[in-house]
């Protein structure tokens, strides 16, 4: 497991431990395990890999494909109607993009930034969403505070979605110039 | 032939836009069209079908899990058993004294409702418990939106839309979907649930709001009125009291255990539902069809016998003697009932009844 997360482990590797996280926090909390299993940040987990693989590959169809894929299956899981978070997922990694090119400095407070950019950002289209989707008793509050938490713990997530070595703009940045 | 220049390009060329922002929109879009185009249907058939699948991974999923709680409150449970046997005695003592005034107090109101012929206010009134279906919860709805359970028992097990779920500490929710063998149950907490409910006590009437991931709201004047005035006896729900069915809207049963009615320091009235006061693993899905109103049986209503009129009013002209002749109300009939001048400029004269004090509405003592 160290090895994995280690900042010269093969690539392939930790991206597919990434998405077996990302996969687990989405079908974990919808297990009646407990309330403890339905806890932030385990709903909303995937928005680390979103934000993660949009400094690391944002050159590539298959990340926002298997997003979308992601959203599709806690859509299911949370009874429709499908689409919603989908949208958000992927919504998170178009965000994360731009959000990489703005925090350019590859210190810890700038990707940090970057990503409670992101979950804000993600939010407010949760917001929106969550009116059409759910009618308009619907509230976005409960996504907002889950993703405050999970802005609040990314630092732990960092090593799985992107080693310290390398900072957030240097697989990516070049393809913007 | 001439190749377009953009159809190329160069090796080492960088792009404007990475590929991975173009699929992003892309999708994004795709989903939001998705969302509209489908709209919030809890009986897609789609998501229900999916639902069968996705219980049965969930049943799979889960048996480890529940196996493991077993063991680990079964070594929770011998770590101090000579301390649980000995607080399980003195609240068995406790619980005697409490049986003996709770018998005493049923004799005595089952002796007040056959005084009064009150017809039976059992448990769920019109529920058909009986033929209630026992299913296992398999998946939560896992998000921060919806408050849904899905259940292993579907339309092959006879489940149907409308069915209520109820476990042994209250009402649960209402299946919304059914699928072949699994159903997706509505909770209370969900933002899309309204349950018309009642103090037990106070009888005071609410509505519970649904706030997903805080306790649901009591709206005790959910339609408050803008027009005239009504004065009434202040009433309001009592702190900690519990809170039942009121049957209102014909959607739940009456008298089913909600939760327990808490006012916050805003003046707010909270709900804590009975059923989640531990994990829902089971539940219980009966039908209720609701009860059908006069109008909608479509039965004739017996009319009675006929009015034997005497001869001096038969040959009176009808209106004034609508003006001046007021029916009398029954003595033991409520105030509500009280007959009131139609067409009189008079005021209305006090009913003949007068309204039990409000100590008689409190409580019995203890």
């Amino acid at each position: 497991m160290t090895g994995v997360l280690a900042p010269g482990a093969r690539l392939g590797m930790r991206r597919i431990l990434g998405a077996v996280v990302a996969i687990i926090g989405v079908v974990i909390p919808a297990l009646p395990l407990g309330p403890l299993t339905a806890q932030p940040p385990f709903p909303l987990v995937a928005l680390w890999a979103a934000y993660g693989w949009a400094s690391e590959a944002p050159s590539t169809w298959r990340t926002p494909l298997f997003l979308f894929a992601l959203g599709v299956l806690h859509d299911q899981m949370a009874g429709g109607p499908y689409g919603v978070f989908a949208a958000l997922y992927v919504f998170a990694f178009f965000v994360g993009l731009f959000a990489n090119r703005m925090m350019s400095a590859p210190n810890l407070l700038a990707v940090w930034g970057g990503f409670a950019a992101t979950c804000a950002a993600t939010s407010a289209l949760a917001a929106f969403i969550a009116l059409a989707a759910y009618g308009r008793n619907a509230s976005a509050l409960a996504f907002m505070e889950t993703a405050a938490i999970t802005a609040l713990l990314f630092p732990l997530a960092r090593p799985l979605y992107m080693p310290s070595a390398i900072g957030p703009q240097r697989a990516g940045a070049a393809e913007w110039r | 032939m001439a190749r377009r220049r953009g159809a190329v390009r160069r090796p080492g060329a960088q792009r404007l836009i990475p590929l991975g922002a173009v699929a992003a929109g892309v999708l994004v879009i795709a989903a939001i069209v998705l969302i509209l185009w489908r709209g919030r249907a809890p009986s897609d058939q789609a998501i229900v079908g999916a639902d069968d699948s996705a219980a049965a991974i969930g049943q799979v999923a889960t048996g480890p899990a529940r196996d493991a709680e077993g063991v680990f409150a079964r070594l929770g449970a011998m770590w101090d058993a000579a301390g649980r046997v000995r607080a399980l005695e003195a609240e068995n003592r406790d619980l005697r004294s409490w049986r003996d005034m709770a018998q005493r107090l049923a004799e005595r109101n089952a002796r007040f409702e056959a005084l009064l012929r009150m017809p039976p206010d059992a448990f769920g009134a019109g529920a058909d418990l009986t033929r209630s279906i026992a299913a296992q919860v398999v998946l939560d709805s896992g998000g921060p939106f919806t408050r849904t359970l899905v259940a292993n028992a579907g339309a092959e097990h006879g489940v149907r839309v409308g069915f209520i779920a109820v476990n042994e500490n209250g009402l649960v929710g209402r299946v919304v979907s059914v699928g072949r063998r699994s159903s997706r149950i509505l909770m209370l907490d969900d933002y899309n649930s309204r349950v018309p409910v009642m103090g037990a006590a106070s009888r005071v009437r609410a509505l519970a709001a649904g706030q997903s991931s805080r306790p649901p709201e009591l709206l005790t004047q959910p339609t408050a009125p803008i027009g005239p005035r009504l004065e009434y006896m202040e009433q309001d729900l009592r702190d900690g009291e519990r809170v039942i069915t009121s049957g209102d809207g014909g959607v739940y049963p009456r008298g089913l255990t909600v939760g327990y009615a808490h006012r916050l320091a805003s003046g707010e009235w909270r709900l804590t539902p009975s059923a989640a006061q531990s994990p829902i693993d089971f539940v219980r899905i009966a039908p209720y069809d609701g009860l059908e109103t006069p109008e909608r049986e479509g039965v004739v209503a017996d009319p009675g016998p006929p009015v034997r009129r005497p001869a001096a009013l038969a040959s009176a002209p009808e209106a004034p003697r609508r003006a001046t002749a007021t029916p009398a109300a029954p003595r033991d009939a409520p105030p509500s009932l009280a007959a009131a001048p139609e067409a009189s400029d008079a005021p209305p004269s006090p009913p003949a009844t007068e309204p039990p004090p409000p100590s008689a509405l409190q409580a019995p003592p203890q």
